[in-house]
């Protein structure tokens, strides 16, 4: 049989992100222990960070789906607006203003949803679109002026007001981190919305209704998204320009931490995990040089070298298997069925030989 | 002897075994040019590995194969290309987004001029491609919105290109036809009639005897990897050439399924005027209790039935449970629901989602009975997979945890069974269930099967494997041209008959 690797050995695999973080801690904590090895960077990082650590969570749902959601970036700003709008212009207290904002996000999986489960719009370019589409309803909410922030103490105390040193909006990150999880681990919605991801037909033709649980992560991912504008509004101040630069580090994340825990499975821990890594290596590289680009940098190495290792990694699986084929004891005769219909060129190299159910 | 007069191919004393079976033994077949040679077989006749040695994908232990008189050096795909030998396989290799005249053109590569493609010298050469083998085509039509035959007259055409380095001598078909209706099968021997016209050599595989009589000068029979006959197609009947397919082995005892008790009146599941895809019409009832098999050549309707009952794939015509309820189609979720479940053929594409464990591709048929208010419970569905893992000998056993795709595939079968079987359904409906499953695997599957309908549910196998239909079945159905064309029962339940009526000319009948 092909895998009998221990489980555990040393998780150089499973857990790299891990070791990857200690090695991050030792290394610039050596370098700079005064500034690093402090509480106020503990918290900093785990404040600054919980937005994009959110918007992880956003994409790992419809990702587990099998679809992309590229609206979340903008999303997150139109909701980060309209919450701040609300309030500064049009005087609501905080608590409609928020609940507006988390319906218009859940509003755009919704449409997302009509494009691609009704209308067979590849996930890719609908939600693509969809992005563009939002962003001008931005500007029509906006007026193209950043609106002001909205004065009340609750309003930014929402998010700042600290716990332990740590600020409010970390916790939230947990909390919704803790109910990701449940919702994809634990229920019935999980493991159909595994599966629709894992093999859309054969989910299908297992009684799973594969349209709804794409569009009902889709609706997960908007209004995630809409908390995080509203949560990021709180935070910094209203911006019109914020939510395209979360993008890419929401999928940076996403994948890097499909390589983390269960590997080759979007998964909600991996995610928060690979955030919370890059943002350590990013503020320690920070602190040793001043230099302006390491950021982007950092997470375009990083979503490339993390899909890059989940790829690999999928091949030496997928390879471990094809050597256990030939186990098999059906081998003689060459069953014609299973040659199938001489689909293979003839070109196909010698080597798929061992690969073909035959022994040899 | 000169290459003027030598045969397209001739084949002498080829063989090949794998381990310790013989895939072919001391096989001959001359091809003579301009000849259009059929070979025939059941399924692991060897017909498949003989293609294989031509087009330099496996070595043979012994024997020569000589292409246009010229000995073909074994194991190099390349140099049967080069010797003239070409091949079309049932998978034309086609991109369907381009035109025809793209299609033609990529691999042999364009007329250009300065690196420009100049387009109407590249229309005219592949309209001198088409009318090679009797096609008036524009070159310029995407090849996606062509009639399948066209598609394969193109695959053809573009066999048959010019290339001064090595002419034409042979045309192997792989199949050509297996997924073709009979109208369009039609048109396609017109365009193998022009490329034999052309002076090459056409060694033409297929399961359609109807063609054999309409095509073929001579016919060439494998059995078990042995030659059984070269004949003249003008020598032969069909009677005869069904005795010489079939053999006259007896059908394999019935011993498992004659442990189930007589057939119950009672119709499970009863179909009125099913149509879908190859399908046209199709009415039957299948009884509580009992083991029916679907019989038929590929393009028969066999591979569709199924489907199109569960709601794989849309169709028309009723479908009603015992109850009388009406299963509404393209609906799997309802199916089931009216305790339906259907193991679809082609394990990797349709039934296994190969990256979750074992354990929750056994669980997504039936998540009711494992779950407390919102949560699945894990303990309780590890337990469930490993009682289906020990009932169906997985192994390694107790390695419910573990991705779907690192079992083999006998395994892997065993563990989608595992997936149908807990929801005990009133039919159970399954397609290919054991392709490329080894022999023990098998057993453990059948007896399965047995043990279902023994508890009453309606089990329905189509298979291509009629040894497998003869065995474990105590009714067969015969797929032909869309339509049931025969209901065999009991005693008539012989891997002969089933053979004969899967071959059998509608017209002639």
């Amino acid at each position: 049989m092909s895998t009998s690797r221990p489980r555990f050995a040393f998780g150089f695999d499973r857990f790299s992100g891990l070791y990857l973080w200690a090695l991050f801690i030792i290394v610039f904590g050596a370098w700079r222990p005064s500034l690093f090895l402090s509480l106020d960077t503990v918290h900093s990082i785990a404040s600054e960070q919980a937005v994009v650590a959110l918007l992880g969570l956003a994409v790992v749902v419809p990702l587990a789906a099998g679809a992309f959601d590229l609206s979340i970036g903008a999303t997150t700003n139109l909701c980060a607006v309209i919450v701040a709008q609300l309030q500064s212009a049009h005087h609501w207290s905080p608590g409609p203003a928020i609940a507006v904002a988390l319906g218009t996000g859940a509003l755009v999986g919704v449409a997302n949803g009509v494009t691609i489960v009704r209308l067979h719009v590849n996930a890719f370019i609908a939600t693509l679109g969809m992005a563009t589409i939002v962003g001008a309803v931005q500007t029509i909410v906006s007026a193209n002026s950043q609106p002001l922030p909205p004065a009340s103490t609750t309003w930014s105390g929402l998010t700042q007001h600290e716990i332990f040193g740590f600020q409010a909006v970390f916790y939230y990150l947990i909390v919704v981190a803790i109910l990701t999880w449940w919702f994809l681990e634990c229920t019935p919605a999980g493991r159909y919305i595994y599966a629709t991801g894992g093999n859309t037909v054969a989910a299908r033709l297992s009684g799973v209704r594969v349209g709804a649980w794409t569009w009902l992560s889709l609706i997960f991912s908007g209004t995630v998204s809409g908390l995080a504008g509203v949560l990021f509004s709180s935070l910094n101040g209203p911006s019109l320009t914020f939510g395209a630069a979360l993008l890419l580090p929401a999928y940076a994340a996403a994948f890097l931490g499909s390589t983390q825990l269960r590997p080759g499975r979007f998964n909600v821990w991996g995610t928060v995990i690979a955030v919370y890594v890059l943002a350590t290596g990013v503020r320690g590289v920070q602190l040793v040089t001043s230099v302006q680009w390491l950021n982007d940098m950092f997470n375009g190495v990083a979503l490339i070298a993390a899909v890059s290792f989940a790829v690999w990694r999928q091949r030496r699986t997928s390879a471990a298997r094809g050597r256990a084929e030939p186990e098999r004891t059906d081998a003689p005769p060459p069953s014609e069925e299973e040659a199938g219909g001489e689909a293979r060129p003839a070109g196909d190299e010698p080597s798929g030989v061992a690969a073909d159910g035959v022994s040899t | 002897m000169s290459a003027e007069d030598a045969p397209a191919l001739a084949v002498r004393g080829l063989g090949k075994r794998f381990g310790a079976a013989h895939a072919l033994r001391d096989v001959g077949l001359v091809v003579g040019r301009g000849e259009i040679h059929a070979l025939l077989g059941e399924n692991g006749s060897g017909k498949s590995t003989l293609i294989k040695i031509l087009s330099g994908f496996h070595r043979p232990d012994a024997g020569t194969v000589e292409i246009g008189g010229e000995p073909l050096p074994f194991g190099h795909s390349a140099a049967a290309y080069r010797l003239g030998a070409r091949f079309v396989h049932q998978d034309l290799g086609l991109i369907d987004g381009i035109s025809v005249l793209d299609n033609l053109a990529i691999g042999a590569g364009f007329a250009t001029r300065l690196g420009t493609i100049r387009s109407r010298r590249c229309a005219e050469s592949a309209r001198a491609d088409l009318a090679r083998v009797g096609l008036t085509l524009d070159p310029r039509t995407g090849v996606g919105g062509l009639s399948p035959a066209l598609r394969t007259g193109v695959a053809i055409a573009r066999a048959f290109r010019a290339d001064a380095g090595s002419p034409v001598r042979l045309l192997v078909l792989d199949e050509p036809t297996a997924t073709l209706p009979v109208t369009e099968s039609r048109r396609l021997m017109e365009i193998v009639r022009s490329a034999a016209a052309t002076g090459a050599g056409v060694l033409y595989v297929t399961h359609r005897l109807d063609e054999v009589f309409a095509l073929a000068d001579t016919v060439t029979v494998l059995r078990d990897g042995r030659r059984v006959a070269t004949e003249p197609t003008a020598a032969l009947d069909r009677p005869r050439l069904i005795d010489l397919l079939v053999g006259d082995e007896f059908a394999v005892a019935h011993a498992v399924a004659d442990r189930l008790p007589a057939a119950g009146t009672r119709p499970a599941l009863s179909l009125r005027g099913v149509s879908a895809e190859s399908l046209a019409g199709v009415s039957a009832e299948f009884a509580a209790g009992q083991i029916t098999g679907i019989a038929g050549l590929t393009g028969s309707g066999r591979e569709t039935l199924l489907g199109a009952v569960f709601g794989a794939i849309p169709r028309d015509g009723e479908v009603l449970t015992a109850a009388g309820t009406r299963i509404p189609p393209a609906r799997p979720d309802l199916a089931m629901r009216y305790g339906l479940a259907f193991l679809p053929a082609d394990r990797t594409a349709n039934s296994a989602i190969p990256g979750l464990p074992a354990r929750e591709n056994i669980a997504v048929t039936h998540l009711r009975p494992l779950r407390r208010l919102w949560t699945v419970r894990r303990r309780a569905e590890r337990r469930e997979a490993l009682t289906w893992f020990e009932r169906l000998g997985v192994r390694p056993a107790e390695a419910v945890d573990r991705p779907l795709e690192s079992f083999s595939g006998g395994n892997q079968q065993k563990i989608l069974f595992g997936k149908w079987l807990r929801r005990r359904p009133d039919v159970l409906l399954l397609d290919e269930p054991t392709q490329g499953v080894d022999v023990g695997a098998k057993a453990v599957l059948h007896r399965r099967l047995v043990e279902a309908a023994a508890a009453g549910a309606a089990v329905v196998i189509s298979s291509s494997d009629v040894d497998e239909l003869a065995a474990i079945c105590r009714r067969v159905l015969v797929c032909r041209q869309g339509r049931l064309a025969a209901d065999l029962h009991g005693d008539d339940v012989t891997v002969r008959a089933i053979s004969r009526e899967c071959l059998q000319n509608e017209e002639a009948a």
